[in-house]
């Protein structure tokens, strides 16, 4: 049998050498072929991507994990219908006395009710229409930083990985320098110095006024040296491979090797640490408005909710539950998805594949050794 | 929800209770003495949020929580006050130190205090008589700059030569004379109908001769008691070291604790003003509100001196009859207010000034911080004990159940000139992104956003901006940083005297960042403005009728003050007053005849008294 479209599979056989061998038939019993083995299969050619999704499917963490990343972000977009149904803006308080408000003769906030889902805060706010629309400011900030993260980051990686020499020194020292700085103290003191009426810098491309885009902006300058590190440590080795000597043998200039030869065997890890960097963006804004400092007072966010939790937490458990609620389920789904998505690509860096495989070959060689292997 | 607290309050008291019995009483207690059916002896135990602020030097001293702990226990004065409420005369000037009121001339410029005597000082000065020269000292060292930095020798400028003395261009105070021992005479260089109060201020306590000396910064870890109190080890204290080489007093830890123990010098004979029914007070700093709460709850703590009650644990002594005299609820002669600033539109229109007056929801900013329990809702400046009640019923803006009247906000904003088609919305764009500013703690920001949305529908936006206590009064004061809107400010009366509201807070010389407290900016003059940045060149100005105000005396005070009041709501619209605040405290089981000291506007802790004496197990 010659090679055939399809995908290169790994083998591992005994004694852990790793063999890259051509297309076998593919099997769901999970048995290998041989006269012992399973039925006569049909071989279908499958692309890498229906590889990639049947891959992921079977990893069950990471298909709820991608369940509650759609769930969320659909209550994020619908947060101004939720809204309108129950009657309450996100900023909107009420603090006179239920029902005409939230809050009692006290001031104490009521708990969830039928008119408060998720309860009221210590302003009369409702706190489920804040929760999704915290929904909203958490996942744009995050999403934004990490586009912005992506593009500095991978031109940079791409450019110090292909170009070496100096050009990897400087970026690989601008990488040194960014991931030294303290990175909270130093985003503190830009979303203050910046986060007021006037801005700063003139107004820089509208980014540098108070709102949740400066926000992202400080977010995404402080995350793209991760992955410009994965980037350019993927580009040095896939630059001495034989295809893009190959290339260059053929005229290929540098920027269609860049994009045609390196870019796309780049893509898979792209893809798993990007999708790994959003959890820790959304943490970052969370700390940020924690801390005061995040975005303006009128967005709502789930950090400065917890904050504000925090310090009513004996009589008012709602306020810090379900923030708190939400912020972690949304960080454990993108981390279970990163994860998943990081086993289902790239099957070298996965342990969950070399299990299979290892049930794999054991059924195989059990096959094996009652008849002979066809040579 | 209260299931929870109940729960929470029994677990606590169960694990509490276990420790607290294990302490056991301390300090000689004369069991059972009783006097007026108030039990004497016994430990109380209080605790502070934050130390004061001055390591106790009274010259510097400018907090109410220090002004209680030298009235009731530390400090005599001239004259002071019997550490009551209002009801129960509380606000009226006594003679303390002096045998009688003073004595004033016709032209009121001469005030004659006659001391008592045989009086001594506490330990190691318990030898010492206290004279009329020891005063001399204390407002000789009030004077000094260094001495007093950050206090208030202000109010003493009025005495003749104080000045010129703290200027170093005079060796004495020319205005004060010790007569004899026994006499002290005050001569003012103008009347001054309030200069009583202004002499039951603790920077006017005596000081012996040699105590101080050497102490600039810091004699008040010296500090030599005239009180029924005094700090544990006093009695250690040497002076005759070089001041450099002294000891503090032990039973003052600062940032950890105050120890106050009984004044052998003193005795119920010679003072007539404070029983002084416990023996000894023990004070520690720190923690935080939650914490103390339920200190308080188990009996640990008597009683969270500095600070805010919970708002749970209010509800829950509030509701719970068994806990209802645990509960203690008093007017602070404070008000609660939005400062505007009159240089800075669409605030220089007073029509936008009124509308927001009247657009404001004050019921509902009383209840975020609390509820009705946190005081009366204010419709005028003057918190009503300063005018003797004359306008309790004043409310030129009143709105149904004060939640504020939309309709009749815009009706007014119609006149503005800011609202060029007169459907009540302003349409000039300097009604956009307001210059605000605000407390970042509890419940400001809160309110904040209530405020933001009351002020919506007149078609006014603010860009609120939250600070620091402290950089947002140094804001709010300085006129150069142009906010429009103050929207956390409070003001407490210093003394019972209205004109502690009137010129700090609206005449002309206290505007500035080196000054106090003028914050909308009122008699401004046409220079001011221009070097502080605004556009506007005149904004009303209450000056002259501050003047005729501070020189009346008796009742005519009240009804002078009154029409000061009057004046300001109508013609001036400085700010939207919106609630006089009450002082609310729990306190543990064991505390009896808690008294309200309207003075310092805390409890009176020489009126305070233990059950039992204090004994318990």
């Amino acid at each position: 049998m010659g090679p055939r479209p399809g995908s290169i599979r790994q083998v591992v056989l005994e004694g852990g050498r790793v063999s890259q061998v051509a297309t076998e038939p593919i099997d769901d019993s999970g048995l290998g072929p041989g006269p012992g083995g399973g039925p006569a299969q049909q071989i279908v050619g499958r692309s890498p991507w229906e590889l990639f999704w049947r891959r992921f499917r079977q990893d069950r963490l990471a298909t709820a994990g991608l369940i509650i990343i759609a769930i969320i972000t659909a209550l994020a977009l619908a947060a101004p219908l939720f809204s309108s149904i129950v009657g309450h803006g996100p900023n909107q308080t009420f603090a006179r006395e239920y029902p005409a408000g939230a809050l009692d003769d006290f001031g104490l906030p009521i708990g969830p009710n039928k008119d408060f889902w998720f309860g009221a805060d210590t302003a009369g706010r409702d706190l489920f229409v804040r929760v999704l629309y915290g929904a909203q400011t958490s996942l744009s900030v995050a999403l934004l930083a990490t586009l912005i993260s992506l593009i500095i980051g991978v031109t940079g990686g791409l450019l110090a990985g292909y170009y070496r020499g100096k050009v990897d020194t400087v970026v690989s020292r601008l990488i040194d320098i960014v991931l030294a700085m303290p990175v909270l103290l130093l985003a503190l003191g830009l979303v203050s110095a910046c986060g007021t009426a006037e801005g700063c810098m003139g107004g820089f491309f509208g980014f540098l006024k108070p709102g949740w885009k400066l926000v992202a902006l400080i977010i995404g300058l402080f995350s793209w040296p991760y992955i410009a590190r994965i980037v350019r440590g993927q580009v040095l080795s896939l630059r001495e491979k034989e295809f893009v000597e190959a290339a260059r043998a053929m005229g290929s200039n540098d920027r269609r090797i860049i994009f045609r030869e390196v870019l796309p065997n780049v893509v898979a890890p792209i893809i798993v640490y990007t999708t790994l960097i959003i959890p820790n963006n959304i943490l970052f804004e969370a700390a940020l408005s924690f801390l005061g400092v995040g975005v303006p007072p009128t967005t709502p966010s789930w950090g400065r909710m917890l904050a504000e939790g925090g310090a009513n937490f004996t009589f008012a458990w709602w306020m810090m539950l379900f923030p708190g609620m939400f912020l972690f389920l949304t960080t454990l789904a993108f981390n279970l998805v990163g994860d998943g998505l990081r086993d289902s690509l790239d099957p070298r860096m996965s342990s969950l594949r070399r299990k299979t495989r290892k049930r794999e070959i054991a059924a195989q060689t059990a096959a094996e050794a009652e008849s002979p292997v066809a040579g | 929800m209260r299931k929870h607290l109940k729960l929470i309050a029994l677990a606590g008291v169960i694990a509490l209770a276990a420790a607290a019995c294990g302490g056991g009483e301390t300090g000689d207690t004369d069991d059972g003495d009783q006097a007026d059916g108030v039990q004497k002896g016994g430990t109380l135990r209080l605790n502070l949020l934050s130390d004061v602020i001055s390591a106790f030097d009274p010259q510097k001293e400018y907090y109410s929580v220090t002004w209680e702990f030298y009235r009731c226990c530390l400090l005599r004065t001239l004259m002071s006050y019997n550490g009551m409420s209002t009801e129960e005369g509380g606000t009226e000037l006594r003679p303390d130190l002096a045998t009688a009121l003073p004595e004033v001339s016709d032209d009121g410029l001469t005030w004659t205090f006659s001391i008592r005597e045989g009086v001594m000082y506490a330990p190691p000065f318990e030898d010492t008589e206290i004279v009329a020269q020891d005063f001399v000292r204390a407002l000789e060292r009030t004077a000094d700059p260094d001495a007093g930095a950050g206090g208030y020798g202000f109010y003493y400028s009025v005495i003749d030569g104080l000045d010129d003395f703290g200027a170093g261009e005079a060796d004495s105070i020319s205005g004060l004379n010790a007569v004899d021992d026994h006499t002290l005479e005050v001569t003012l260089n103008r009347p001054a109908g309030d200069f009583g109060f202004r002499m039951a201020m603790h920077a006017t306590a005596p000081i012996p001769d040699g105590a101080a000396d050497g102490h600039v910064q810091d004699y008040g870890r010296f500090l030599v008691a005239s009180g029924p109190y005094m700090f544990e080890g006093s009695e250690n204290m040497d002076f005759s070291a070089p001041p450099g080489d002294q000891e503090p007093v032990s039973g003052y830890v600062p940032g950890q604790s105050i120890t106050m123990v009984r004044n052998p010098s003193w005795s119920n004979d010679i003072d007539d003003l404070r029983p002084a029914n416990v023996d000894r007070i023990e004070i520690t700093i720190g923690g935080t509100e939650d914490d103390n709460a339920l200190k308080v709850d188990s009996g640990e703590l008597d009683m969270q001196f500095d600070g805010v009650a919970p708002p749970d644990q209010v509800q829950k002594y509030q509701t719970d009859p068994q806990l209802e005299d645990q509960l203690f609820v008093n007017p602070s002669d404070a008000i609660r207010y939005l400062t505007i600033n009159l240089a800075m539109p669409p605030f220089d229109d007073i029509h936008v000034r009124k509308a927001i007056n009247l657009a404001l929801d004050k019921d509902s900013m009383r209840r975020i911080r609390g509820g009705p329990t946190q005081g009366e809702l204010a419709g005028h400046i003057m918190v009503n004990s300063l005018q003797n009640n004359l306008l309790a019923d004043y409310d030129p803006y009143e709105t149904p159940n004060g939640q504020g009247d939309i309709e009749a906000a815009q009706a007014e904003m119609a006149q503005s000139v800011y609202d060029t088609d007169g459907d009540g919305v302003c349409d000039d764009p300097v009604c956009q992104n307001i210059p605000t500013n605000t407390d970042e703690a509890d419940p400001y920001p809160d309110q904040a956003a209530l405020i933001q949305q009351n002020f919506e529908p007149l078609g006014l936006t603010l860009d609120i901006r939250q600070f620091e206590r402290g950089t947002m009064y140094d804001r709010v004061n300085d006129p150069n940083t142009q906010t429009a809107l103050g929207l956390a400010p409070g003001w407490g009366k210093d003394y019972l005297n209205g004109s502690t509201f009137g010129e700090p807070l609206f005449g002309s010389v206290s505007i500035g960042p080196d000054a106090c407290c003028n914050y909308s900016l009122v008699g401004a003059s046409a220079e001011q403005l221009a070097d502080f940045g605004y556009d506007a060149t005149e904004v009303p100005s209450v000056d002259d009728k501050i003047a005729e105000c501070d020189e009346t005396t008796g009742d005519a005070q009240f009804q002078c003050w009154a029409e000061l009041d009057q004046e300001l709501m109508e013609n001036v619209v400085p700010w939207v007053p919106y609630l006089f605040d009450n002082y609310v405290r729990t306190v543990s089981e064991r505390v009896e005849n808690y008294t309200f000291d309207q003075f310092a506007g805390l409890p009176a802790l020489d009126h305070i008294a233990l059950a039992g004496g204090g004994a318990e197990g």
